[in-house]
């Protein structure tokens, strides 16, 4: 046996290394076939694997709008060709549109989600998803904001016990137990002021309401058909109370301040209208658009009061829709407009520093008002020349109490009249002589 | 003669040694042989060449550790078999978890099974054989049958997976899916979950607790139909506000400690009876610990869906292959552009 033991120890060696020169042939084989058949080199260290073929299919998926595979695609050229400069710019560009296209659809999204448009807000996460996978805000509005709440959450105000709070929320007292259950408190312990409770919302037969809804709610319909908004009002209000999560009785809440804000805007009373509407969810179909045209009815109101010079009247306007609209830029430019035309009235009737007192309540950036600052100085020194060509005149027909009066308008306008100041000097001098002649 | 007998067995297992060094070398050998032909692509992807000997699944077990995952290579590289010197790219990462293509995204639809006869159906009792055609057609058109955990990664935006999945589920605990559907999902190796309801089981025409660890053991799911199969969104005449909350409370928590004890195996996901809910039912699941639950809503289901408001497509005893392959909705188009 020991004499065998090195014959079976080379036979076991040899056997091995057959085994993997075996395989090894078999493989190269394959690959040799495959390099041939397809005609392309090999990079080092590898076998054949082509980087125009991945660029080729990255272009292929940039066309058919499916950029992360696109870019996989460009990744992959970009390693088979490390020493290209155009893939990792190709690629960058390609980051920055998936970039924009994301933020660009995720924006959309909320602004559906704000309008309760939830469908279309849906699409456009997806979208933004499709584009950038790990997109985090969106995956929180697909499987969080989009779902309809078990839970909502009840912040506890001072020493309300569990009665108080189930009486509030559920208006029904007994069912504290529930409250108590589902945040793990003792039922006869305050839970503190201060503490966030997490309370089931029920659906509304778990809570008979003393009237019956379906009845209030005919009846609201008919009211607001009748376009009493206040009663409609009144009983949605009722019926929400007992059932807060009624959209109908929502609906009609809405719908009845929409209704009211567009009789007070026929009425030309638009604060009041504005007010009404904003009661409104903003989500509200309609709401914002009818804020707008009651914005806009204003702003023609307040530029009509311009071209009848009712100043006050005009900022009175304005200011109302900057407070209902503080980003209003169009009453703005109506306030600053208004300074101006203040402004050159009062350059019309020279009253110089009051123009430059309501010019300094306006904007300075604003170009109509740089503009009629600069013309207040203008006719400032203007008007200042023309009181001193005068003083000269009254001078040289020897009226020198009344040139020494002109001069002096001169220097209230422009205290700096050097020439004013001299006459002025000159004058008084003369008439001290004449008066010791006399 | 005795010495001719040791050397004959010296002989046999020497050839034996040898045989087994020429199979580890051969291993070794394609191994190696990967190792040298693939790039690396920012720890992402793996480009290869396929060889003669690879499949999907072995790709899968080699690069992904996981030889159930070869779909995810054929669906990556948009191919259905492979071939020798073929180039492969093998994603590393789940790289569309939701299933989201420019033109709409994923569903997958969750069967529900009631009972089955051998030859007589009825609207919530299927025939063998047509149980048997199902599975065909499911096994002969690519369809995946996935378990509840794998929907649940996919719910959870975690989990990749295939492009046309489907799971299937039983309700209640009949004696017949024991005695008709389980061996011909075995046959065809599809996973399955069944929905108990506790006080059924043991019971005439219900499966015995032995028959359901048995089936536990040979890896189906066994999850929880509540105690009783009452309505979980109604209470009942008579019924106050609190004895209806008690009850709630015993059918959701009861057969989870049960399921949990006889089983050892935890209780996740829960089917509604009826498939009805609301939102008292629900937060109450979510209390208790549960992490999905089930309706019978005949949709398909994305992974945006609410989890304890899964669709379940219940399949009737009348259903012809035509009508069952329309239950399959594995795609919705939506422009996502």
């Amino acid at each position: 046996m020991k004499r065998l033991l090195p014959i079976y120890l080379s036979l076991m060696v040899l056997f091995f290394f057959t085994g993997c020169a075996g395989m090894r042939k078999f493989f190269v084989d394959i690959t040799e076939k495959n390099a041939n058949k397809n005609n392309e080199k090999a990079p080092e260290g590898t076998q054949a694997l082509p980087c125009s073929s991945y660029l080729e299919k990255a272009l292929e998926y940039e066309k058919k709008d499916e950029l992360q595979t696109a870019l996989f695609y460009l990744k992959i050229a970009g390693t088979l060709n490390p020493n290209s400069t155009k893939i990792p710019e190709k690629i960058a560009s390609l980051n920055s549109t998936i970039k924009h296209k994301a933020r660009q659809h995720f924006t959309k999204g909320v602004k559906f989600c704000e309008k309760r448009r939830f469908k279309d807000a849906r699409r456009q996460f997806l979208t933004t998803l499709r584009y950038s996978p790990d997109h985090k805000e969106a995956i929180g509005y697909l499987k969080n904001r989009l779902h309809s709440k078990e839970y909502q959450n009840y912040k506890v105000e001072g020493k309300e016990t569990l009665k108080d709070i189930s009486k509030k929320f559920y208006k029904d007292p007994s069912k504290d137990f529930l409250i108590a259950y589902f945040n793990n408190i003792n039922i006869v312990n305050p839970p503190g002021s201060g503490t966030i409770l997490e309370l089931p919302v029920l659906q509304p037969k778990f809570n008979p309401p003393p009237i019956d809804i379906r009845i209030e709610l005919i009846k609201a319909e008919n009211l607001l058909k009748e376009k009493r908004g206040q009663e409609t009002l009144d009983i949605a209000e009722k019926i929400l109370e007992y059932d807060h999560l009624n959209k109908k009785a929502s609906d009609l809440k809405n719908s009845a301040y929409y209704q009211m804000g567009m009789e007070l805007s026929g009425q030309e009373k638009y604060p009041e209208a504005i007010k009404m509407f904003k009661k409104a969810a903003p989500e509200y179909q309609g709401v914002k658009e009818a804020i707008q045209q009651v914005i806009n009815k204003e702003l023609i109101k307040g530029k009509n009061l311009l071209k009848q010079r009712q100043y006050e009247q005009v900022f009175a306007v304005a200011g109302q829709i900057l407070d209902d609209d503080p980003s209003n830029k169009a009453a703005e430019d109506l306030i600053n407009t208004a300074f101006c035309q203040q402004g050159k009235d009062l350059i019309i009737q020279q009253n110089y520093t009051q123009a430059l007192n309501v010019l300094n309540r306006a904007n300075p950036q604003h170009d109509c008002v740089k503009k009629t600052i600069s013309d207040v100085y203008k006719a400032k020194k203007k008007q200042a020349e023309v009181h001193y060509l005068n003083g000269v005149k009254h001078f040289l027909n020897e009226e020198l109490q009344s040139a020494i009066q002109e001069w002096e308008k001169t220097l209230a306008l422009s205290p700096e009249h050097k020439k004013a100041k001299k006459n002025i000097n000159n004058a008084r001098s003369l008439l001290e002589k004449l008066e010791k002649v006399k | 003669m005795q010495q001719f007998v040791n050397r004959k067995k010296r002989i046999f297992d020497i050839i034996l040694i040898l045989s087994l060094l020429f199979l580890a070398a051969c291993a070794i050998t394609t191994r190696l042989y990967h190792k040298t032909s693939e790039i690396r692509i920012d720890d992402d992807f793996i480009i290869v060449k396929a060889t003669a000997i690879d499949t999907f699944s072995s790709l899968a077990a080699e690069y992904l550790n996981d030889p159930s995952k070869g779909w995810l290579i054929a669906e990556f590289n948009h191919i259905k078999s492979l071939t020798s010197g073929q180039e492969l790219c093998i994603p590393l990462f789940p790289f569309n978890k939701g299933g989201l293509k420019s033109g709409g995204f994923q569903t997958v639809p969750v069967l529900a099974y009631y009972g089955f006869s051998k030859n007589k159906a009825s609207k919530i009792s299927i025939t063998q054989d047509d149980f048997k055609a199902q599975m065909k057609y499911l096994k002969e058109n690519g369809y995946h049958v996935i378990t509840l955990d794998q929907l649940l990664g996919f719910l959870d935006y975690r989990e990749q997976i295939p492009e046309k999945s489907v799971a299937i589920t039983f309700d209640d605990g009949w004696i017949s899916v024991y005695d008709i559907a389980i061996p011909i999902l075995k046959k065809y190796g599809f996973p399955a979950t069944i929905f108990i309801y506790t006080d059924f089981i043991g019971g005439g025409k219900a499966m015995s607790w032995k028959q359901i660890k048995e089936l536990s053991k040979a890896g189906f799911d066994i999850q929880c139909q509540t105690k009783t199969h009452r309505n979980l969104k109604v209470i009942k005449k008579k019924e106050s506000f609190k004895e209806y909350f008690k009850s709630l409370e015993m059918e959701i928590s009861y057969p989870k400690k049960v399921i949990n004890k006889k089983l050892q195996k935890e209780c996740k996901y829960l089917a509604y009876p009826y498939g009805k809910t609301n939102n008292l039912v629900i937060a109450m699941l979510k209390k208790h610990g549960y992490r999905a639950a089930f309706t019978v809503n005949q949709k398909s289901n994305p992974f945006f869906i609410d989890k304890y408001k899964i669709n379940r497509t219940a399949i009737y005893g009348k259903y012809d292959i035509e009508k069952f392959r329309k239950e399959l909705s594995v795609f919705q188009r939506m422009e996502l552009k």
